[in-house]
């Protein structure tokens, strides 16, 4: 047990819970506790006021000057023979300064089904590509990809639910996952979400929540038919002993709340491809390289709403990380984004010359950055962001530095 | 549940490699203990090892192709003591076989079979690098451990595989005796290095030093894991002169810049050790790595 375990954590436990000597004292058996933070200072040509346009990820520095996106704290153990849990608990002080607490993930997993299955249930990121299970100590930016803050949500899409996944006895590792979730809620912004996408409450200026000019209105739960169903399907591959890939579909079914009966789906190819020679110091160097191409069809209002339409959003982003002696990367990441255009029929005199929205518009970003790792648990980042939209009158030029750490249970190295 | 999985195999027409009908299937963490459950299995396992031994196991990811193969094996076999603290609890979590999972009959941490040097007399914490409170994970390369590992996976494969249970004893006995002998060549071999001191990289090769009677006495790095400043590296060439320090020992896969500054400044030699089964091509099984590691030595001589 005491693998997963480090004598560091039996002596805070004890410090904080027993406060005996803790040579005595073994905490409970294989729990792992581990806490990571993020803090950003930097700033951008916009202004605080349109800051949240153009970083929109729930976890992007949230202002000019000084930013606590994430302090996050991880529970995990096996429950019994059965089941694993997890519970990941996050704090952050939002554009406004107030301290925000979200219950990120907290679910179960089953040990011991047979043929290759697995179930998950509780409150989780929804299994869409690969970013959007990625928790923020382990993104490769200090921000989301502006497709994901835009289909996915800005905290990423999470809801409460079950999933069932099946390894499958290929030669190669597949995996096929399907869930069902709440369609409704602060973290399901394609679907039955809480306003446009702006977490937090730091967008409540606009007043009436809507997507796109339709409000929102209070849809109820009738049946099957009300829930976020999600399907994906994951495939790996040892290339060589130097190569290795992922490649994944996945799709999502659901309501949306501009009607009692409007839909939405979102389809993603992911792809992920790492190098790392043979002799490596510390995983060092390596080049991975991450794509993902997204598209979301919306159906707007209901079928008798005279401005019932189908929106449609994609994008992709995709990047490359070059780590290029033990301990330095560098990263470079190019994105795009647009959503077409809301018609309107001759009742629209009052839309004349609207402001392109921030969450659909035309948007190009390109980062860079280089990070620094003084060791597994330690890091700093520097980044450089270029925005274009049509929202913005010309280049958004941001500047961010991050430093995070971790501490506690040790943080998994996934691939 | 094996018969599940070999209908659904079969429903989906894909090619089943002859081997899970026949033996047992064994994943270990490192090329090193696969070698020796090669050695003791024979032909009637089938192994496979989830990292190359050309890279250090520590900072191993958590591949899907690993999932897949726990997902299959019988038997476990992992070095412990923190080793792969940051990638196999997240496979073995995904991996949905309960046999091999932590106290189940089909895993088997060998670090539980020897004695572990190093193991801190004072609580630990980060801020000293990478120092393992459960001691020092790096046992293989003390031939003597190998012997230790290597008994406890017979007997390990005696009790999953009763029908050969002979098989793997024999098989342990054979490798027993071929080691010992072996043993004392290498020994003789590098008998001066008996009783001097060297400089490692890191503190990863406490084992041989004590297998070889020679004593490490300051590591390149200033801590488990963390790379060298210029003072520091200052400090070793004042400690390499005045000790007149005549090998600097290190892995393969660490930077060589370091060694390659003390050599110069000292005339210190740098032995690059081949620290595990499959460091280099030619190091095929638990003898080849120690006559590679003996002729690391006596080229640097």
């Amino acid at each position: 047990m005491s693998i997963l375990f480090h004598r560091h954590f039996n002596k805070v436990t004890c410090v904080f819970i027993c406060g005996l000597s803790f040579s005595s004292i073994q905490a409970a058996d294989g729990l792992r506790i581990g806490l990571s933070g993020t803090v950003i200072a930097g700033g951008s040509t916009e202004g605080d006021a349109h800051l949240g346009d153009i970083q929109s990820g729930g976890h992007d520095p949230s202002r000019n000057g000084f930013s606590i996106p994430n302090i996050e704290l991880s529970l995990s153990g096996a429950v019994d023979a059965y089941f694993d849990a997890q519970a990941n608990v996050v704090l952050q002080i939002n554009a406004d300064g107030e301290t925000v607490l979200e219950l990120e993930e907290a679910f179960m997993v089953s040990r011991a089904l047979p043929a290759g299955l697995q179930l998950k249930a509780g409150q989780y990121y929804t299994e869409f590509g690969r970013q959007n299970a990625m928790h923020p100590h382990t993104w490769a930016f200090v921000d989301q990809p502006v497709i994901a803050s835009r289909l996915l949500g800005a905290d990423g899409l999470r809801s409460q639910g079950a999933r069932l996944s099946w390894l499958a006895p290929t030669p190669w590792y597949s995996e096929v996952y399907g869930g069902i979730q709440n369609a409704s809620g602060e973290t399901t912004a394609s679907f039955i979400g809480v306003g446009s996408g702006h977490a937090h409450g730091s967008d409540e200026s606009e007043g009436e929540a809507a997507f796109a000019e339709y409000p929102l209105v209070d849809r109820s739960i009738n049946g099957a038919e009300d829930f976020l169903y999600s399907a994906r399907w994951l495939n790996g591959f040892d290339h060589s002993d130097t190569i290795s890939s992922n490649i994944g579909i996945s799709a999502l079914f659901g309501p949306n709340n501009t009607g009692q009966e409007s839909a939405t789906q979102i389809y993603g190819l992911d792809l992920y491809l790492k190098w790392q020679p043979e002799n490596s110091q510390k995983g060092f160097p390596f080049v991975a390289w991450h794509t993902e191409v997204m598209r979301r069809s919306y159906e707007a209002g209901d079928d008798s709403n005279e401005e019932h339409q189908t929106l449609t959003d994609s994008g992709f982003f995709s990047y490359v990380q070059w780590g290029f002696k033990p301990n330095w990367i560098l990263g470079v990441r190019y994105e795009l984004a647009s959503g077409s255009e809301v018609r309107h029929d001759e009742h629209a005199g009052e839309h004349e010359d609207e402001e392109p929205d921030p969450l659909r518009d035309s948007r190009q970003r390109i980062s860079t950055n280089l990070t620094y790792l003084p060791t597994e648990f330690s890091k700093i980042r520097l980044q450089y962001n270029n925005d274009t939209a049509d929202h913005l009158d010309g280049a958004a030029h941001s500047i961010w530095l991050q430093f995070e750490y971790s501490i506690g249970a040790h943080k998994a190295h996934s691939f | 549940m094996k018969k599940t999985f070999i209908v659904l195999s079969l429903v989906l027409g894909m090619a089943i490699p002859n081997i899970v009908f026949a033996s047992l299937k064994i994943v270990t963490t490192t090329q090193d203990l696969a070698a020796i459950a090669k050695a003791i299995g024979g032909d009637y396992v089938n192994v496979k090892s989830l990292t190359p031994g050309t890279r250090d196991p520590h900072y191993a990811e958590a591949k899907p192709s690993m999932i897949r193969k726990v997902f299959r094996a019988d038997l476990l076999l992992l070095i412990g003591a923190e080793m792969e603290v940051g990638w196999l609890p997240a496979v073995l979590r995904s991996s949905r076989n309960i046999n091999v999972q932590l106290g189940s009959k089909g895993h088997l941490d060998l670090s539980k079979h020897v004695q572990l040097l190093g193991i801190p007399d004072a609580p630990v914490d980060r801020s000293m690098g990478d120092v393992h409170s459960e001691g020092n994970p790096h046992y293989w390369l003390d031939p003597q451990n190998g012997l230790k590992i290597a008994k406890a996976v017979s007997e390990k494969l005696a009790a999953l595989d009763k029908e050969y249970a002979l098989y793997y004893k024999n098989n342990f006995t054979k490798f027993e005796k071929t080691l010992t002998r072996k043993i004392v060549e290498w020994q003789e071999s590098l008998s001066y290095l008996n009783g001097k001191q060297v400089v490692a990289y890191h503190t990863s090769l406490l084992y041989l030093a004590n297998a070889f009677g020679f004593t490490i006495i300051k590591e390149v790095e200033p801590k488990p894991g963390i790379s060298p400043s210029a003072s520091h590296l200052s400090g070793l060439v004042s400690l390499i002169k005045q000790q007149n320090i005549k090998w600097l020992i290190m892995e393969p896969y660490y930077e060589k810049r370091s060694a390659d500054f003390l050599n110069r400044k000292t005339g210190i030699k740098k032995v690059v050790i081949p620290q595990s089964v499959g460091a280099r091509d030619k190091i095929k099984n638990y003898f080849d790595l120690f006559d590679a590691i003996v002729t690391a030595f006596n080229e640097a001589k």
